[in-house]
C-alpha cells in the first residue's frame, strides 16, 4: 500500500515510504523529523502547516504524498541561503512578530511570497494576502511591521520583487447604455419549498408536500416504520419493538459519505393523523452524532384521491458533520430528498417499489430527515 | 486526523478517468487539487476508497484561445489565473475572481475544473462563469465530449449535470468586446472564507448581452435577466427594495439577512461595474 517518494526537503535529497494518504506535513514531522512545520486545523484554514513547494506556498496539510514525488520543499528549517528569508528572520525578531511562535512557520513562507510577489505592499495588501495565516497572539501588527520592512529595505537598494503579477487590466473607457437581447433560456431555479430557519440552536426544516393517495392510504404507510422506511433514500429499519426502533440511514452529499446508526421513538395519533418520531445516531467512522425530531401530520388534499403531507425537522449536529453544518445549504438538499421520498411513496403506495437508495445522494443535515423518517415510522 | 486509506491511480487520460469512476459507484472520487475534498478527507467526512489524480491528464493544465473563446483546461490553478497567465475573455475579470478565492497557498493547488465539480454554493467559479456565460466541457468514459452551459451545470449544493462516467476537461468562456464591462462583488465575514453574498454583473454593449448573477443562495448560482437589463438601460443598479422582492420572488428558500446581503451584494457588483457611467 505504501509507495516510496523522492522529494528534494532544504537542498537535501530524501526518499520516504508512505501510504498514498499520508499529508506531506506526516511525511516532514513524523518520516523526516521536520517538526518545526505545525498542524493544527488540517482543513486548510489557519495557515500553521504552509510551506514552500516548487517555490510556491502551500497547505502541507492538504498536500498529499503522491503529489510531492519529486518535489522541492522548503521547511522553516531551511531556506538556507535566501538572503530574504534572512531577513525576514530578522525582522520579526525586531517588530515582535511573534508570541508564542506555533503560527510562524507558516507565517514565514507566506511572509517570503508576500515579498518575492510584491514589489511595495501596503498595510491593506500585506493584512489581506495573511488572512489565510491564522496568529492569535501579536494582533498583526509586528507581521505586517515585519514584511514591510523587508520589503522597503529591498526597494531601497533598488530590488524588485522576484515574481510580481501583471498589473490587471483597466475596464473600458466608454460604456454605452443598451437595450439587451431576450436572455437565453435558462432552466429555472428549482424552487425550494422547504423552509429553514434556526430555532434555540436546532436547525428547522419545514415542509409540505402532495401524495397522489388518499389520507387514509397514506396515513397507513407513514404509521407503520416497516412500510415507510424503504421509502426513505439511503435507509435501513433494522428491528421495531413496541415504540422503539432502531435503523440506520446512508447519506451521500458530494464527496461526503455517512452511516449511521441509531434508534428512537414514535408515536401516532390515528385520529389526528399526526404523528412524531425522536431519534439520535451517530457515525463511528465520521465521529458525528445527531439527534431530531420529525413531526407529520397527513390532510385531505384539494381532493378525495390526493393527501398534502406536513413534515417539521428539528435536528441537531455535533462532532465533525458540524462543521459543515451551513443551514443555507439544506433547502435545495431538503427539497431534492424530500422529492425523492414522495416519489418513492407514491411508488410504493401504486403497488411498486421505491427507487434504489444508491442512486441518491442525501444531504448530512438531512439525513436526520431521513433518518428520523425511517426510524420513525 | 489522517485521512481514512485510500489508493491513489492517476489515469492515462481522460476517458480512462471516466470508467474508472464510473466503476466505483461512489467508491472513488476524482481529485483534482484537493482543496476541497482534501478538508473532508482528513475530517474523515469523505471516505473513498480511491482517488483519481486528473491533474497531470493531457491537456487539463492548458489555456488555449479560439477567436470566439478562451478555453481552460480544467486543472489550471486559481493562482496561475490570478497571475494572468490565461487569455482573458474579459478584461480583468478571471484574474480578479481568482484572486479572492480562499488564501495563495489553497489558491497554488486549488484548480477551476475542481471548484466547479464541488459546486459548493459558496464558491466563485460558479457564479463567475454564469455571468461569463461559459460553458463545461466533459469527457466520458467512451471519449465522447459535450459542453454544458453553466446554468445547466451545478444542480445544487454539491449536485451538477456530470454523468457518472463524466469528468470536466475545460472550461469554454465566450469573448467579449473591448467595451464589456463587468462587476464582482462577495461579502465574506472574512477575508477567504465561505462568501455570505456574491453578486456578479457582466454587460457588453456590443454583444447586447448582460447577466447578474447571485451567488452563495445554498443552491445554484441564481440569474435575474430583469435586474441585468436595467442596469444595462438606465446604467445603475435597481433599487435595494426592487432587488429584495426579486429575491423573495425567486422560488428559493432566502432568509430575510441573506435576501439582504444579495442585493446589497449585486449594488455593489453594478456600481463597480458602472461606476463612471
Amino acid at each position: 500500500m505504501s509507495d516510496t517518494i523522492r522529494l528534494t526537503v532544504n537542498g537535501e535529497d530524501c526518499t520516504a515510504t508512505v501510504p498514498p494518504r499520508a499529508q506531506l506535513a506526516e511525511v516532514l514531522r513524523d518520516h523526516l523529523d521536520l517538526t518545526g512545520t505545525h498542524l493544527a486545523c488540517e482543513q486548510g484554514v489557519c495557515g500553521a502547516c504552509t510551506v514552500m513547494m516548487n517555490g510556491k506556498p502551500v497547505r502541507s496539510c492538504i498536500t498529499y504524498a503522491h503529489a510531492c514525488d519529486g518535489a522541492v520543499i522548503e521547511t522553516i528549517e531551511g531556506h538556507r541561503g535566501d538572503p530574504v528569508m534572512d531577513r525576514l528572520r530578522d525582522a520579526f525578531s525586531r517588530h515582535h512578530a511573534l508570541q508564542c511562535g506555533f503560527c510562524t512557520p507558516g507565517m514565514l513562507a507566506t511572509a517570503r511570497d508576500i515579498v518575492a510577489r510584491f514589489d511595495d505592499p501596503d498595510e491593506a495588501t500585506i493584512r489581506h494576502e495573511l488572512s489565510g495565516n491564522l496568529c492569535r497572539c501579536t494582533g498583526y501588527v509586528g507581521i505586517v511591521a515585519a514584511i514591510r520592512d523587508v520589503a522597503g529595505q529591498r526597494r531601497t537598494e533598488g530590488g524588485r520583487a522576484e515574481r510580481p503579477a501583471p498589473a490587471i487590466p483597466a475596464r473600458s473607457r466608454s460604456f454605452t447604455r443598451f437595450d439587451p437581447l431576450p436572455p437565453e433560456a435558462t432552466p429555472a431555479p428549482a424552487a425550494a419549498a422547504a423552509r429553514v430557519s434556526d430555532e434555540g440552536g436546532a436547525t428547522v426544516v419545514r415542509r409540505d408536500f402532495t401524495l397522489n393517495h388518499p389520507p387514509e392510504t397514506v396515513w397507513a404507510l407513514f404509521r407503520d416504520p416497516r412500510s415507510v422506511a424503504p421509502c426513505i433514500p439511503g435507509a435501513t429499519l433494522e428491528s421495531v419493538d413496541g415504540d422503539r426502533f432502531q435503523g440506520s440511514v446512508e447519506i451521500r452529499f458530494g464527496p461526503i459519505r455517512a452511516r449511521f446508526g441509531g434508534h428512537g421513538t414514535f408515536r401516532n395519533d390515528d385520529t389526528t393523523r399526526e404523528g412524531a418520531i425522536s431519534g439520535q445516531g451517530d457515525d463511528k467512522l465520521g465521529k458525528s452524532r445527531v439527534r431530531g425530531d420529525l413531526g407529520y401530520a397527513i390532510a385531505p388534499g384539494t381532493d378525495a384521491a390526493t393527501s398534502q403531507v406536513r413534515v417539521e425537522l428539528r435536528f441537531g449536529i455535533e462532532g465533525m458533520l458540524a462543521q459543515f453544518n451551513r443551514p443555507e445549504l439544506v433547502a435545495g438538499f431538503v427539497d431534492y430528498i424530500l422529492a425523492q421520498f414522495a416519489a418513492n411513496c407514491d411508488a410504493v403506495l401504486a403497488g411498486g417499489a421505491a427507487a434504489p437508495a444508491r442512486r441518491l445522494s442525501v444531504f448530512a443535515m438531512l439525513w436526520a430527515v431521513l433518518k428520523a423518517r425511517l426510524k420513525g415510522r | 486526523m489522517k485521512p481514512a486509506a485510500f489508493e491513489m491511480v492517476r489515469p492515462a487520460d481522460a476517458p480512462e478517468a471516466g470508467r474508472a469512476l464510473a466503476a466505483g459507484d461512489g467508491a472513488v472520487k476524482v481529485m483534482a487539487g484537493g482543496q476541497s475534498l482534501g478538508p473532508m478527507l482528513n475530517l474523515r467526512l469523505a471516505r473513498p476508497e480511491r482517488l483519481l489524480d486528473i491533474t497531470a491528464l493531457p491537456g487539463l493544465s492548458d489555456c488555449r484561445e479560439t477567436a470566439s473563446h478562451v478555453e481552460i483546461g480544467a486543472a489550471v490553478t486559481h493562482a496561475r489565473i490570478e497571475d494572468g497567465d490565461c487569455p482573458e475573455p474579459i478584461a480583468g475579470m478571471l484574474r480578479h475572481v481568482a484572486g479572492g478565492i480562499a488564501y495563495r497557498a489553497v489558491r497554488n493547488r486549488g484548480t477551476i475544473g475542481g471548484s466547479l465539480c464541488h459546486a459548493d454554493p459558496a464558491a466563485d467559479w460558479v457564479t463567475a462563469l454564469t455571468a461569463l456565460g461559459a460553458g463545461v466541457v466533459a469527457t466520458d468514459g467512451t471519449g465522447a465530449t459535450r459542453e454544458i452551459p453553466m446554468p445547466a451545470f451545478m444542480l445544487g449544493a454539491y449536485r451538477t449535470a456530470l454523468r457518472p462516467d463524466e469528468i470536466v476537461t475545460a472550461i469554454r468562456i465566450p469573448r467579449h468586446s473591448p467595451a464589456a464591462r463587468w462587476g464582482y462583488h462577495k461579502i465574506c465575514r472574512k477575508v477567504g472564507e465561505f462568501a455570505d453574498a456574491i453578486g456578479a454583473f457582466v454587460a457588453d454593449p456590443e454583444t447586447r448581452i448582460c447577466r447578474a448573477v447571485f451567488g452563495s443562495t445554498g443552491g445554484a448560482p441564481l440569474l435575474l435577466p430583469d435586474l441585468a437589463a436595467h442596469a444595462a438601460r438606465t446604467g445603475s443598479p435597481a433599487g435595494l427594495t426592487t432587488v429584495k422582492t426579486a429575491l423573495e420572488h425567486s422560488g428559493l428558500s432566502l432568509s430575510a439577512v441573506k435576501i439582504h446581503q444579495l442585493a446589497v451584494a449585486h449594488r455593489r457588483a453594478v456600481e463597480e461595474a458602472l461606476a463612471d457611467v
